[in-house]
């Protein structure tokens, strides 16, 4: 016999070898890990989500704002497609069926990322989203005969009032980017975008629940999966209280129709936003039901831009809105006292250089310079607080004061719980040098004692400032909500208390000069409404795209103030015009309540209002 | 002259032993086929749209094939060796021209809707050919002219193959080493693979975790080698071989670091790295092995019954009636189940190599040799797949996957052998 016979034992061990192996490790998966068996079932598991009824959304009084009313998507479970009458469904659906094969084709794409992404649990994807109710009702009473679809049912919002579009803010289908970061939410989800629909997703929201049944091969189902065990209801989420008073804010709304610009109004003690008011803005029902991306493609491509919230992203030169900053400022520094006087011949001058002012009575003290706005005057107690000797040179005194404005939560985002707000502008010691080179002086950058040149506010911000002034020195983050639920939670962050670096014992000879204002003389006297003491400030801010915006800040009444405000109607001339009329105007709805009449008719006129009780507006806003 | 103990035999038979395990995987194959492709709602229906009913007609075709095979004049296989390996080589090389792309391999040819994968066939006629040049009068496997032809014989094929792109068939090639081991290979040739097989799996290990290879490889060997050398300092035989095995692990070392580096596909390099646990990946690479895994683990002891396993029908494997069949067979008959298949499965490779080692002609031996070492290599690495212990590599478990090729040229090896082993008797 060959010798090399024997490597047939070789060619035995093998095989029992691998035999062995195989046995040991097919072991191991099937009966050592149960794990396998689980996952298989789930793997089979469906799970039809139920969707909560999203927080509804009242005004700080519990006035109705945003609702709901039911929408549906038509889902497709594709693996249970077989042998439908896929005519019939066309027609049902009121699609072709090339349309229908597309769509089709697509959920399956989703269907099999979405498996894939949850390790093959859920297999449904949205073949239809957000259909109302009129199309359900025809679709639900046929579906029976189309194995494979269902219907689910979600919430769409539905709007008690067009009023604070933008604060309330808009939902809409979830993004890439949302799905992506966020594995609650899934294709064809509504979502909120942009206001606090947004803001306070995470509570609106509620929570999903999840039928989940157990199915055979057949797609059969077997009844819930292990007892329930893994089903749960859905959570509604709770209701907010906006901050808004509505019928400060529809009167608001009223008072600036038919221009551009801004009023924001706050509650000085607890920072909540009392209104919130755009122009133009858009009538926020366009943005739900099946035709919200037709409106929103026509709302983006505007002119007027009627989604823009300029409140929190456009940017403005303060322009004398910004002396009584200055005045604190150096009243902190102790280079201002009440008694200071500097006499203004028809503008700043200084060498080449003139600051223009208008004719006005020289010399000013502190109340009076506020009183008539004088450049002249700011011009220099800028220079006194910059170049105070005690900083060695004008950078260091720079760096003091710009310190000085971001403790007012200048140049920077406050924090506000809508998104989108901007910084704004106070210029770095590093933006002056790249500005005007390594070489400037105060007098270079004189123009910011007087609110203008590279300082950029929104009107949040001015109207913060205002908030701080009314509260002597201190301000909370301003936000948009009264409460969250029937507990009226708020978070911690909106109930923390800002301080400036300005002592209460200052603000008071600065609001001197803000309440003569509104005193014969003042700026704004044509706007006083003579049974409140107001105090404000009027401004007029240059600016390089046209005529100059009309600005102006207040709060009243002066002790205990309730509402500081912050107005801003581009290219509309003196802050005396039209921001003050409509400033005071809304200080008074909001202190004499709504259904008291106006004491200055006058100025309704003037902005061209018609007097009316404001709770029941009927007017049309156009985007 | 026929003894007495062989006149019964004068009316020889195909081995019965043989034909009935081959007989009982090819129609537990069909079972599980007809699970895994009839969805989830299974009506038998006669109807070619149907991937069981095709694969009813390939078996009816094997079925001809065994006719015959049993019918013809075994020779003629001996005869015809080079012939037909010749036509398998040549078709191989065709379709790189004219064949058709499947899952990224230019192995088919079209015929209307039917493809045909030459690959599949030129093992068998590989087989014969290695069979007829080591069974000629006078051949040995010794010398370099006739080592050097042996190998030729099953490398040029494989050669072809992993041109093709279709590396899992051209990886079967490597099978034939074994059949080379039993006709006078020296042993330490197949304990110098195993060598190989270690270093190459450091050096990817290392690769991926961006380790130096001169830290980890080529200082320890060194070093060993140098107490060897020193140990051994009396015999300069051992001494070059030392010298040559570190020299060579080196070279290997490097060739294998290329390969991984430049040659392998991204794809390629993720199923390794997933099967050494060097790269968890279960949504994308890894998401076929996991379900393999659930869907046999799904089993347990006896299985979740014929037509009841969801992982199975829910398409959740990939591949599922022709590569990962083995899971419908996990998930549906359990362990129990499994237990008994692979008994059938190697009792039927233990029966071959008897059937090969009583063989009076060197053609017959390696024949079924061959047709052993080609099951085999198939069985591993299928099986090993799906269960997680070797990379995705994309080749059928014979007579059990659906497929017509690999259904027909099996059948084809397995039958001209047992054939072959007819005649035995016949001469004895």
């Amino acid at each position: 016999m060959n010798p090399l016979s024997n490597r047939r034992y070789a060619f035995f061990f093998m095989f029992a070898f691998i035999g062995v192996i195989f046995v040991v490790r097919i072991f191991s998966l099937q009966v050592l890990d149960e794990g396998n068996y689980k996952r298989a079932v789930n793997n089979a598991l469906k799970k039809i989500t139920i969707y909560p009824s999203r927080g509804i959304i009242y005004d700080r009084h519990g006035k109705l704002l945003v609702y709901n009313g039911p929408v549906y998507d038509l889902i497709v479970f594709p693996g249970e497609l077989k042998g439908i009458d896929t005519g019939g469904l066309c027609t049902l659906l009121h699609m072709d069926r090339r349309e229908f094969d597309k769509k089709l084709e697509q959920a399956r794409i989703k269907a099999r990322t979405q498996r894939r992404r949850d390790n093959s649990f859920n297999k449904s994807a949205t073949f239809l989203p957000n259909l109302p109710l009129a199309d359900y009702t025809r679709i639900q009473e046929n579906l029976y005969r189309y194995k494979g679809f269902y219907l689910e049912q979600k919430t769409d919002r539905l709007y008690g009032n067009e009023a604070a579009a933008h604060l309330v803010g808009y939902i809409g289908e979830v993004t890439e980017k949302m799905l992506a970061q966020d594995a609650y939410y899934k294709n064809g989800d509504l979502a909120g975008i942009t206001g606090i629909e947004r803001g306070y997703e995470k509570y609106l929201r509620g929570k999903k629940g999840v039928r989940t049944v157990l199915q055979d091969r057949f797609y059969t189902e077997k009844g819930s999966a292990e007892g329930g065990r893994f089903d749960s209801s859905a959570l509604a989420g709770p209701d907010i209280y906006c901050s808004i008073d509505l019928s400060l804010q529809q009167f608001g709304e009223q008072l600036l129709q038919g221009r551009i610009g801004s009023i924001v109004a706050i509650e000085p003690s607890t920072g909540e936003i009392l209104a919130l008011i755009n122009k133009p803005d858009y009538r926020p029902d366009l943005l739900i039901g099946p035709n919200r991306n037709r409106h929103f493609q026509e709302l983006i491509t505007n002119p007027g831009k009627p989604l823009y919230n300029r409140a929190i992203r456009g940017v403005y030169p303060p322009g004398s809105t910004f002396k009584p900053v200055i005045a604190l400022i150096a009243r902190q520094e102790e280079v201002l006292s009440p008694a200071t006087t500097h006499g203004c011949a028809g503008g700043y001058h200084m060498g080449s250089l003139t600051v223009g002012c208008h004719p006005h009575f020289s010399p000013t003290n502190l109340a009076q310079s506020l009183a008539i706005s004088c450049n002249a005057y700011y011009c220099q107690v800028f220079r006194d607080i910059i170049d105070n000797p005690n900083y060695g040179n004008v950078r260091n005194g720079w760096s003091r004061l710009e310190t000085y404005l971001r403790s007012f939560g200048l140049g920077s985002r406050l924090g506000m719980d809508i998104p989108g707000e901007v910084s704004g502008n106070i210029p770095t010691l590093s933006y002056l040098d790249k500005r005007h080179g390594n070489k400037w002086r105060s007098s270079t950058i004189i123009s910011l004692a007087i609110g203008q040149g590279e300082i950029l506010l929104t009107p949040l911000q001015m109207a913060n400032v205002a908030t701080i002034i009314a509260n002597r020195g201190f301000y909370y983050t301003p936000h948009a909500i009264h409460g969250i639920g029937t507990q009226m939670f708020k978070p911690e962050s909106l109930r923390t208390l800002h301080r400036t670096m300005v002592d209460t014992v200052y603000f008071e000879s600065i609001i001197e000069g803000m309440a003569d204002v509104m005193q014969p003389g003042g700026t704004a006297w044509a706007s006083a409404i003579s049974s409140i003491p107001m105090c404000g400030k009027t401004g007029t801010s240059q600016n390089p795209h046209g005529e100059d915006h009309s600005l102006f800040i207040g709060f009243a009444p002066r002790i205990n103030p309730k509402i500081a405000i912050a107005v801003v109607v581009e290219n509309a001339g003196y802050g005396a015009t039209w921001a003050a009329p409509i400033a005071t105007l809304m200080m008074e709805h909001y202190l004499k309540g709504s259904q008291a009449a106006t004491e200055a008719p006058h100025l309704l006129k003037k902005l061209n209002v018609v007097p009316e009780t404001h709770a029941d507006s009927t007017q049309q806003k156009k985007p | 002259m026929p003894t007495a103990r062989n006149r019964k035999n004068l009316n020889p038979k195909l081995d019965f032993i043989a034909v009935m395990l081959f007989s009982v995987l090819v129609l537990f194959g069909f079972l599980n086929i007809y699970s895994a492709s009839s969805g989830t709602q299974p009506v038998f229906q006669l109807s070619m749209k149907q991937v069981y009913t095709k694969q009813l007609i390939w078996m009816a075709g094997a079925f001809l094939l065994i006719v015959l095979v049993a019918f013809s004049n075994p020779n003629f296989f001996e005869f015809t060796g080079y012939i037909f390996y010749g036509i398998t080589v040549v078709l191989c090389l065709a379709v790189l021209f004219v064949g058709r792309k499947v899952s990224g391999a230019q192995s088919w040819f079209g015929f209307g809707g039917i493809g045909i994968q030459p690959s599949e066939f030129a093992k068998f006629g590989t087989a014969l050919a290695l069979a007829k040049f080591l069974g000629t009068y006078g051949v040995r496997f010794k010398g370099w002219k006739n080592i050097g032809i042996s190998l030729a014989i099953f490398l040029i094929p494989m050669a072809i193959v992993l041109k093709q792109n279709d590396t899992g068939s051209a990886l079967v090639f490597l099978s034939f080493f074994l059949v080379l081991y039993r006709e006078g290979l020296p042993g330490y040739f197949l304990l110098g693979a195993v060598w190989l097989g270690i270093l190459a799996v450091l050096t990817i290990v290392l690769l991926a975790y961006k380790l130096s290879l001169i830290t980890w490889i080529v200082i320890p060997l060194t070093g060993i080698a140098l107490l060897l050398l020193y140990l051994f300092r009396k015999s300069r035989f051992w001494m070059g071989i030392i010298v040559g095995f570190v020299l060579f692990s080196w070279v290997f070392t490097r060739l294998v670091s290329f390969t991984y580096k430049t040659v392998l596909y991204d794809y390629q390099r993720d199923r390794i790295e997933i099967i050494l646990g060097l790269k968890k990946d279960d949504k994308g690479v890894g998401f076929n092995l996991i379900q393999s895994k659930i869907a046999i683990g799904a089993g347990r002891w006896t299985g979740r019954g014929f037509l009841e396993g969801t992982q199975t029908k829910m398409g959740f494997v990939p591949e599922q009636h022709t590569d990962f069949i083995f899971c419908t067979i996990g998930e549906e008959w359990g362990f129990a189940g499994v237990l008994l298949f692979l008994a059938v499965y190697l009792g039927l490779l233990f029966r071959l190599v008897m059937l090969a080692e009583r063989q009076t002609t060197n053609f017959g031996r390696v024949l079924g040799y061959s047709v052993t070492s080609i099951l085999f290599f198939h069985l591993c690495i299928n099986i090993g797949m799906t269960i997680g212990l070797v990379p995705i590599i994309g080749i059928p478990l014979p007579f059990v996957s659906f497929g017509g090729s690999s259904l027909w040229a099996f059948t084809l090896l397995l039958f001209t052998f047992l054939k072959v082993d007819e005649r035995r008797l016949s001469y004895a």
